[in-house]
């Protein structure tokens, strides 16, 4: 599970359901004190599900992507 | 006439003493996946070097004719040791008899072992495992009598902050008193999915209706995101190295000075990539991790607490060999705006700097503090003006190098008021009481609504302030003293290393600093 380590506005959301992702790609940016923020997978993986849609006012902790790692 | 067979029971009295508790304890230890308090030991120093004290103490059982029978040690064992070829004082808790609780401990060895390392002036390692020799619900029928809450030693513990380094390492399950010794240290580390820290575990917090297992309570995740543990790695031999690594940079206390080492990496090498490195638009971000790898001698970067308080990266590096407080914004982390727990972290850091007198090194961009009901909620210009005191109050060289966003309150706080210290700014940095745009709008808010064309109206005033902002038009006024090229960086912050140097003082501080 990816969290919100910001709270912001979702910006853009980059990706889509079942797209399978590789480590370092960007999946969200978040408007957050007027700067754009990445919001980055660690690991290679497939998305499950997205918690959120453009324009969501998100907290810091907020769910945002659910992903499998094991593909 | 010889004292031989008094020396023989005194080796086999040390003997018993290594059994710890058991060969069955040892092995639900081992089945755990975790270390001893030996083997721990033996792994943390030295090859041999470690010297304990009191390894006779512990608990005795005699016949009637008042032979010794059994021997059990007592469950804090610490000693000298090196590491690194470098004297220190190791004590840790021996979780296999009575979970390292005070049942089965000698609470005068834990007073000794603080005492020692205090009164000769040598780090101290803490390994921490179960109460820390805190107390036990059962303490009240081995004693036959209920405490009232004391914790003997503890002027020594906070004397020790001020005076010598202290590092802890939690190594399983920590509560009460152990956690307490974990989070009065200048750095400390657990181990993923092995360590959790509470105040009180599982089967106690349930009786306040929460129904939680030790990694949801006070698993690694938690305690890394509070700030009350700094780091957390895989295994314990990388808590091991990363105790050592704290400490190479370090004197053996604030009598001392941190000493160069020799470098390989030239103090006047260059960086190409540096000169775009900050995005022109204003509103993207970029890694500040890779900028500090860069600058330092390579590999030196030694990164704390990077769970919290995110907005600035805290850390220690080398300079041309020399050991330096580094620290950066983070504009991944709300922009580089200062939260409450950024602040915290800041106290935390500038005054350890200050406290083992190492030079500090600022790579400043912070848009101001955290704003928003969030931001009011969790204290953040209460947390901020403590910051801010606290960077006021140091004596240690300081450098700050504006690479992008200066503003605000939090953004003044690069600098200690009036006091001198060493400034320089890229090409890139923008600054101001407030950034314009968070404050347009609300300045020119009548000359905007009457526009006919609003937008239009905003655009052409954004593009006339703009204008001004560029920093060659403060340094026309001297507000910044010079813009440097982002490529000759790491050739500015070696000449301030090495200017910094013979300006060190030994020393407690005047004000000695808190956990």
């Amino acid at each position: 599970m990816i969290y919100s380590e910001v709270s912001g506005t979702i910006s853009e959301i980059l990706v889509s359901h079942d797209q399978i992702v590789e480590k370092e790609t960007d999946l969200i940016i978040i408007e957050c004190m007027k700067m754009l923020i990445p919001v980055t997978t660690k690991n290679r993986g497939k998305i499950i599900k997205i918690y959120v849609k453009e324009n969501d006012i998100i907290n810091e902790g907020d769910k945002l992507i659910d992903m499998n790692y094991d593909i | 006439m010889s004292w031989e067979k008094e020396l023989e029971e005194k080796v086999s009295r040390e003997k018993l003493s290594e059994n710890l508790g058991g060969k069955d304890r040892i092995k639900k230890q081992h089945d755990a996946g975790l270390y001893t308090i030996r083997e721990r030991i033996n792994l943390l120093t030295d090859k041999s070097s470690f010297n304990e004290v009191g390894k006779l103490a512990g608990h005795a059982i005699y016949n009637e004719n008042n032979d010794l029978i059994d021997f059990k040690g007592s469950n804090f064992i610490f000693g000298k040791a090196k590491i690194d070829g470098r004297n220190i004082i190791v004590g840790g808790d021996d979780f296999t008899l009575r979970g390292g609780s005070a049942d089965a401990s000698i609470k005068e060895k834990h007073l000794k072992c603080e005492q020692m390392a205090l009164s000769l002036q040598l780090p101290l390692i803490r390994i921490v495992e179960g109460s820390g020799g805190g107390g036990s619900v059962k303490t009240i029928e081995t004693s036959g009598r209920a405490n009232v809450p004391e914790v003997e030693g503890w002027n020594l513990v906070v004397e020790s902050m001020g005076t010598i380094p202290r590092v802890a390492l939690g190594l399983g399950s920590v509560a009460g008193l152990g956690a307490a010794h974990l989070a009065c240290s200048h750095y400390s580390v657990m181990v993923k999915e092995k360590s959790a820290v509470f105040v009180a575990g599982p089967p106690v917090v349930e009786q306040i209706g929460q129904k939680l297992s030790k990694n949801e309570l006070g698993g690694y995740e938690i305690q890394l995101k509070s700030g009350a543990v700094d780091d957390a790695v895989d295994t314990e031999e990388e808590a091991f190295e990363a105790a050592k690594k704290f400490l190479s940079y370090l004197p053996n206390s604030v009598y001392q000075l941190s000493d160069q080492i020799i470098s390989k990496d030239d103090p006047k090498r260059t960086s190409e990539w540096l000169i775009e490195a900050i995005p022109k638009n204003i509103q993207s971000v970029y890694k500040i991790r890779p900028i500090i790898e860069d600058l330092v001698d390579k590999g030196s970067f030694f990164e704390m607490g990077k769970g919290y308080g995110k907005s600035i990266v805290t850390s220690f590096c080398r300079l041309n060999g020399w050991p330096i407080a580094l620290m950066a914004s983070d504009p991944y982390s709300y922009g580089g705006c200062w939260t409450s727990d950024t602040c915290k972290k800041v106290q935390k850091f500038v005054d350890l700097a200050e406290t083992f007198h190492l030079p500090v090194i600022y790579l400043v961009d912070c848009p101001g503090f955290q704003v928003g009901l969030d931001a009011e909620k969790k204290g953040t210009i209460k947390e901020g003006v403590r910051a801010m005191s606290a960077i006021w109050q140091t004596t240690t060289p300081w450098l700050s190098i504006i690479i992008r966003n200066c503003f605000g309150v939090a953004g003044a706080a690069h600098k200690r008021g009036s006091s001198y210290i060493s400034r320089f700014a890229w090409p890139s940095a923008r600054w101001g009481s407030l950034p314009l745009e968070g404050g347009i709008e609300a300045a020119y808010r009548s000359d905007i609504e009457n526009a006919n064309d609003p937008k239009l109206e905003l655009q052409k005033i954004t593009t006339r302030l703009n204008k001004l902002r560029s920093p060659l038009r403060s340094a026309e006024s001297f507000l910044i003293e010079e813009i440097i090229d982002p490529r000759h960086t790491r050739r500015v912050m070696c000449e301030f290393a090495d200017l910094s140097a013979p300006l060190r003082k030994t020393g407690i501080t005047n004000r000695t600093m808190r956990p």
